[in-house]
């Protein structure tokens, strides 16, 4: 392989030239810009939340209103402006930060690298699922300052958009109209990647490799891709009908003319339910493979565990009224969506303890990966108990969208998901750039992101169950203890942010030639088969799998 | 023709055969849910009956009434009888009395249903004035109709043994025709 390599490396183009990222049909590059746009993404997004615990570290209003001036300049304007905030601040973390992420970032460099492929199947049309999304990046943000409501710029109505809130009623303005746009290119990008995927991981398995040999990651974007495949088209439908209920007198929505803002309801979570499983299994599938590598074991259970995934993303599509108990169901439906919902800690269950059984008995090494990756089952397993607390539909009618809603989705999503990608990062980050980080940092950040994401979500528990409510910015004066303490542990996971910016300058100006494989006999999947940075093109000749 | 695909073709296809399904089952979803309301009487969605019940029970049912309407109407709704009881099988009329309180023509149309939901499939209308658009003059005043029975089947069914009220409601909602003027007269 390394002499293959050697050949190759002549044909590399210069980093600095911009039509090799512009113009990128290479799975690795491709990769990479999904990585760099994700943290900037993430960077904005969290940015937001930094607004959203600056409002609300003290009841009153003291950022959203109209004397205030971040930085002595920045405008923060009114309560309005809170909302869009809360709404921006989701939309970007789930469709532009965790999902290009996982899937286009580590699902573009290391799916053909696990399976033995030289590439994606249609590397042209990864070139354009990546390219829409900066496109509809720039069209969300600039809802933010175009008009929504009456007198008001932006759409304050939350990430579920629910009409009549997003309807004419609601949001008159443009900027829900970009906003719909933006996700449309956003779905529209994903359909491509996700269809790339389907047929690269179906037809450009390396001899041998069948879908029983298929690494878990592997596994784990293949049911991922499928979700998407199946749940946004659902999306891309309920915000056409709302975008021509607002524009071509239509009514979907609109009970005056028959329709039923329930149904936008139904319609979103139908791809909405299936979304939350599609930003949390691609890290199912790296928190596997970290785990066996660390504890230098193969995964216990693996068929359980690909198995459990298809299970968790089929019930996944069975489930979705559980977001919306209060809407006034019967009494029956409420039942089965109840049953169904707990169903679905069975195969998570499974997971969870298959990583525990595959660290049982181990020789396992705390690098920092491990660290990570130990972090995120333990912070996952809290958020999973705090979802099946509110899968039963009696708690929910006092707990629904309440900040015990917003701590259990952020344990599995800002926790666990978060935690899963700079798992994955530390993982391969020596792969993908070729350089090694210094460790003794990325474990301080992981220091600081255990601690400060604790703090900041445990409280929000306390909160939540004494009837704090989403989506407000003021609160009564005795919820004011445990959101001054969760706004502190947002400072704290802001230090955790610095950090990870540190480890990047540090590891690009010491250039510590990096490993074919730091990790050692752990580490089995044929990425590490490979020199670190890879050649720009791999597996000239297939590898053959046993 | 269509066999000299190459493999990645050929499944891409599949996977975007797929996606555009998914589309038209979201838009699918609307007649569907529709049908699907009417069907298990979802969210309180009654029956409507063409002809008379032809048995009529001995168990008594008390019907009550309740008006609502959506904002910027600019009429008054309300039932002329909160309450009656009926037995189950029989025939009744119920009258909601709308007056249109603003200085223009408004057409409106009525939403509803009835709780307890679970009995909604036993509650038949015959005739009903939220089965058409009505339209109120400036000032003017009128007494709607609705002609209804309870099936007598709910007498069969074991978990319709605690029903012993129903509740019909009525939302009058503005109809799309009078907000954008008067250009298209409905049918």
């Amino acid at each position: 392989m390394s002499a293959d390599s050697a050949t190759h490396d002549d044909h590399t183009p210069s980093l600095w030239d911009w039509k090799r990222w512009v113009y990128s049909t290479n799975h690795k590059d491709i990769g990479t810009m999904y990585l760099i746009f994700a943290i900037f993404a993430g960077v904005i997004g969290g940015a937001m939340s930094g607004m959203i615990r600056l409002e609300l570290a003290e009841p009153g209003l003291q950022v959203f209103n109209d004397s205030f001036k971040l930085f002595g300049m920045l405008e923060m304007g009114d309560s309005h402006n809170y909302n869009v905030m809360v709404t921006m601040h989701g939309l970007i973390m789930i469709f532009f930060m965790v999902m290009p992420a996982m899937i286009g970032g580590f699902g573009n460099w290391f799916v053909p690298l696990q399976i033995g492929a030289p590439d994606m199947a249609f590397p042209r049309m990864n070139n354009i699922s990546f390219w829409l999304l900066p496109a509809a990046f720039g069209l969300a943000f600039m809802s933010m300052f175009v008009g929504g409501p009456a007198g008001g710029e932006g759409f304050g109505g939350g990430w579920v958009l629910y009409p009549p809130l997003s309807g004419l009623t609601g949001h008159p303005g443009p900027a829900m109209d970009l906003l719909i746009l933006s996700l449309h290119l956003a779905g529209i990008s994903s359909i491509l990647g996700a269809i790339n995927f389907i047929t690269t991981i179906f037809n450009m398995r390396a001899p041998g490799m069948t879908m029983h040999k298929m690494p878990l990651f592997v596994w784990s974007i293949l049911v991922t891709v499928f979700l998407l495949l199946l749940s946004l088209p659902v999306l891309a439908g309920a915000l056409t009908m709302l975008l021509t209920d607002r524009n071509f007198g239509t009514s979907f929505f609109e009970p005056a003319g028959g329709g039923d803002p329930i149904m936008f309801q139904h319609l979103f979570w139908f791809f909405g339910h299936p979304e939350v499983y599609i930003l949390i299994l691609p890290g199912f599938g790296i928190i596997s493979h970290i785990v066996s590598t660390f504890s230098k074991k193969p995964v216990f259970g693996y068929l359980g565990m690909a198995y459990a995934m298809v299970s968790i993303g089929v019930i996944g599509f069975l489930v979705w009224a559980h977001h919306m108990y209060t809407v006034g169901m019967p009494v029956d439906l409420k039942a089965y969506f109840v049953a169904a919902t707990m169903v679905i800690a069975v195969p998570t269950g499974i997971k969870i303890f298959s990583w525990i059984a595959t660290m049982w008995g181990g020789s396992i090494t705390y690098r920092t990966p491990m660290m990570w990756a130990i972090g995120f089952i333990f912070l996952f397993t809290v958020g999973g108990v705090t979802g099946v607390v509110l899968a039963n539909a009696g708690v929910d009618a006092a707990l629904h969208d309440t900040y015990y809603v917003v701590a259990h989705f952020h344990y599995v999503l800002s926790l666990g998901a978060v935690f899963a990608i700079f798992a994955g990062w530390y993982f391969w980050f020596e792969k993908i750039f070729g350089v090694k980080y210094n460790s003794l940092l990325a474990r301080l950040q992981f220091l600081f992101f255990f601690v400060g994401a604790n703090v900041i979500f445990f409280p929000q528990h306390f909160l939540g169950l004494n009837g704090m409510q989403r989506r407000v910015p003021d609160y009564a004066d005795g919820f004011a203890n445990w959101n001054e303490i969760s706004s502190w542990g947002y400072a704290i996971m802001g230090v955790g942010m610095i950090i990870f910016f540190l480890i990047l300058i540090e590891a690009m100006m010491s250039r510590r030639k990096g490993e074919a494989n730091p990790w050692g006999e752990g580490a089995t999947t044929l990425e590490w088969t490979l020199s670190s940075p890879p050649p720009f093109h791999q597996f000239s000749t297939l590898p053959k799998i046993k | 023709m269509p066999l000299s695909l190459d493999k990645n073709t050929r499944v891409a296809l599949f996977a975007g055969a797929g996606a555009v399904t998914m589309v038209g089952a979201a838009f699918a979803a609307v007649p569907l849910y529709d049908i699907f309301c009417k069907i298990t009487g979802y969210g309180g969605t009654t029956q409507v009956a063409v002809g008379e019940a032809g048995q009529v029970l001995d168990r008594e049912m008390t019907i009550l009434f309740d008006a609502n309407t959506n904002g910027g109407l600019g009429w008054d709704f309300a039932p002329i009888q909160r309450s009656m009881t009926v037995n189950v099988g029989e025939s009744a009329l119920g009258y909601f009395r709308a007056t249109n309180t603003s200085d223009r023509a408004v057409t409106g149309i009525a939403s509803y249903n009835v709780t307890p939901y679970k009995a909604a499939t036993y509650f038949s209308k015959l005739e009903c004035f939220c089965f058409t658009e009505q339209t109120l003059q400036p000032g003017e005043s009128v007494d709607m109709p609705v002609l209804f029975f309870v099936d007598p089947l709910i007498d069969e069914e074991d978990r319709m043994d605690d029903v012993h009220a129903i509740t019909l409601s009525y939302t009058f909602f503005e109809t799309e025709a009078t907000v954008s003027s008067d250009d298209t007269a409905a049918p």
